[in-house]
């Protein structure tokens, strides 16, 4: 079985949830001062499941998001107990799986990769460009934490993709609504991606991502090779959508310990079926 | 370690960007959703929950034109007034959804405080904690003027603690009816009373559009308000009861 085919059943599940949670959270009705004068004060609208993957919540249980806990604390100078409780869990599914959450659960990452049709339609008319990106999640990472503990302010809760992804949705059902800040900046890595360069975003800007992958470099769960049965082909390279090169595995010491991020592409694409998870070598 | 000039540029640099950042970070002026703490905007996160937790969708949230309060959450009792999270039944009484404030419930960082939803609680609620207060232009209170009135007395979820119906301390000469008052020890701020205020430029104008039908909450204030609002000239600040944020 291929691992995308999972992988698209979860990502779909995830958008599933995030329209849904808003749909349901949602409270159309608003009365005139006129008709409260009256005695009467509008139905409410009591859900129990409320935001999206920058922090969760299911019936009192919560989710937060690694890098907003950090945040949080760096701003406020302040340790609020609960919310690194709500952080816990990711940071130890990141720390052992690595950070399948950019692969697996991140629906903006799911709509570039469905994004990378248009652009190969788009070259194939030779309109896109292949514009070469150092990585600069960590230095906009490590900028933003600065920011952070300078301005007092959350930053990277203001702009990260999946989470204003998340948020728009939600102004969207609510509100009828979206903010022109969330909508540009989508709006401008999804075009940017399409005419300029390959999954710019996630393999050169995301600071959260880039945060992920520092937590996940110690990883238990990595991609392995079995070598007698590598053909060389260079399938898998071709394969990664963050240029890593499977096929060097086992014989390159330094590949993958950061960036990779467990999406299974290079496992699907091998057509010896020589790669495979593992866990620690 | 040696520091080369261009390294020197760079640190500086970065020191003087948060320096300007934390002299340009400003908090809004506006109403925070109940529960919110002095360092609110350190510690929210932005996820939106309190939003969504919102039972009447009375918080709304800023966008990008706001600086550094992008999306954090407001109320605007103009808009939608905060419900204090209770529930009107039949007979007319008041009653709490849920154990605590949902929005404070929903909060995962601390920036809005767990507020146990009920009476007591709320009316020794600590002055920080509150969404604001409401002040009463009794210039332009229907009530004080007119003695026909009362509307945010009789809609004030904290009815005869934050709002009364007589100032206590007091005495006004041939008063008959309501004389709004509003008791600042407990006032939360929710913005029902500024809401439900028919001292306002829609009911002022809706006798003066051609061909629109009138609702009986209109019709029955329109001239007053517009008798009122023609007394205390340009410049008042409507309607006559506006929750203000505490300072």
């Amino acid at each position: 079985m291929k691992i995308k085919v999972i992988r698209r059943v979860v990502q779909l599940a995830v958008l599933a949830v995030l329209i849904a949670v808003p749909i349901y959270a949602q409270n159309p009705i608003e009365w005139a001062p006129s008709r409260i004068a009256l005695g009467e004060l509008p139905p409410p609208r009591v859900s129990r499941v409320w935001g999206d993957t920058w922090s969760f919540s299911f019936y009192g249980i919560t989710i937060t998001h690694p890098l907003a806990a950090l945040e949080a604390v760096l701003a406020a100078k302040v340790v609020y107990l609960p919310l690194l409780m709500a952080a816990l869990f990711p940071l130890i599914i990141t720390l052992l799986l690595g950070r399948i959450f950019c692969s697996w659960l991140c629906p903006v990452g799911f709509l570039l990769e469905l994004n990378q049709r248009l652009r190969g339609f788009l070259r194939k008319k030779g309109i896109a460009r292949d514009v070469r990106l150092r990585d600069y999640r960590y230095h906009l990472l490590g900028f933003s934490l600065v920011l952070t503990f300078f301005f007092a302010t959350p930053v990277v809760s203001a702009f990260d993709p999946p989470h204003v992804f998340g948020r728009e949705l939600f102004y969207l059902f609510t509100y009828h609504s979206v903010s022109l800040g969330g909508i540009t900046l989508l709006a401008g890595i999804f075009i940017f991606e399409a005419l300029a360069s390959e999954r710019a975003w996630c393999r050169s800007f995301c600071p959260a991502g880039g945060f992920l992958s520092l937590l996940g470099a110690k990883r238990l769960l990595r991609i392995q090779k079995k070598k007698e049965r590598c053909i060389l082909c260079g399938e898998c390279n071709i394969a990664c959508p963050y240029n890593l090169r499977p096929v060097e595995l086992g014989i390159d010491k330094d590949f993958n310990d950061k960036t990779c991020d467990n999406c299974g592409l290079c496992r699907d694409a091998c057509p010896a079926g020589a790669l495979y998870y593992t866990i620690r070598r | 370690m040696r520091l080369s000039r261009r390294g020197f540029i760079r640190s500086s640099a970065l020191l003087w960007l948060g320096f300007f950042g934390f002299k340009m970070r400003k908090e809004a002026p506006v109403l925070r959703p109940p529960g919110a703490t002095r360092d609110f905007l350190a510690r929210c996160i932005r996820c939106g929950k309190c939003g969504e937790a919102c039972p009447y969708d009375s918080i709304k949230f800023f966008d990008i034109s706001a600086g550094a309060n992008v999306a954090t959450p407001y109320i605007n009792p103009l808009e939608t007034p905060c419900y204090l999270c209770l529930q009107r039944t039949g007979e007319g009484k008041d009653e709490p959804l849920s154990e605590f404030l949902l929005c404070g419930e929903a909060c995962p960082t601390g920036a809005l405080k767990k507020i146990r939803n009920d009476r007591d609680t709320l009316l020794s609620l600590p002055d920080e904690l509150k969404i604001g207060v409401s002040v009463l232009n009794r210039d332009i209170c229907l009530a004080w003027q007119y003695d026909s009135c009362g509307e945010c007395y009789y809609n004030c979820p904290l009815r005869d603690d934050a709002m009364l119906d007589y100032p206590p301390n007091e005495v006004i000469k041939g008063a008959v009816g309501i004389r709004p008052y509003v008791n600042e020890k407990h006032c939360v701020g929710c913005g029902m009373c500024n809401y439900v205020c028919p001292v306002n430029e829609k009911i002022a104008r809706a006798t003066m559009e051609p061909g629109r039908k009138l609702t009986y909450f209109e019709e029955r204030y329109a001239a007053m308000v517009r008798n009122v609002i023609g007394k205390a000239g340009r410049g008042v600040r409507l309607p006559a009861v506006r929750v203000v944020k505490r300072v």
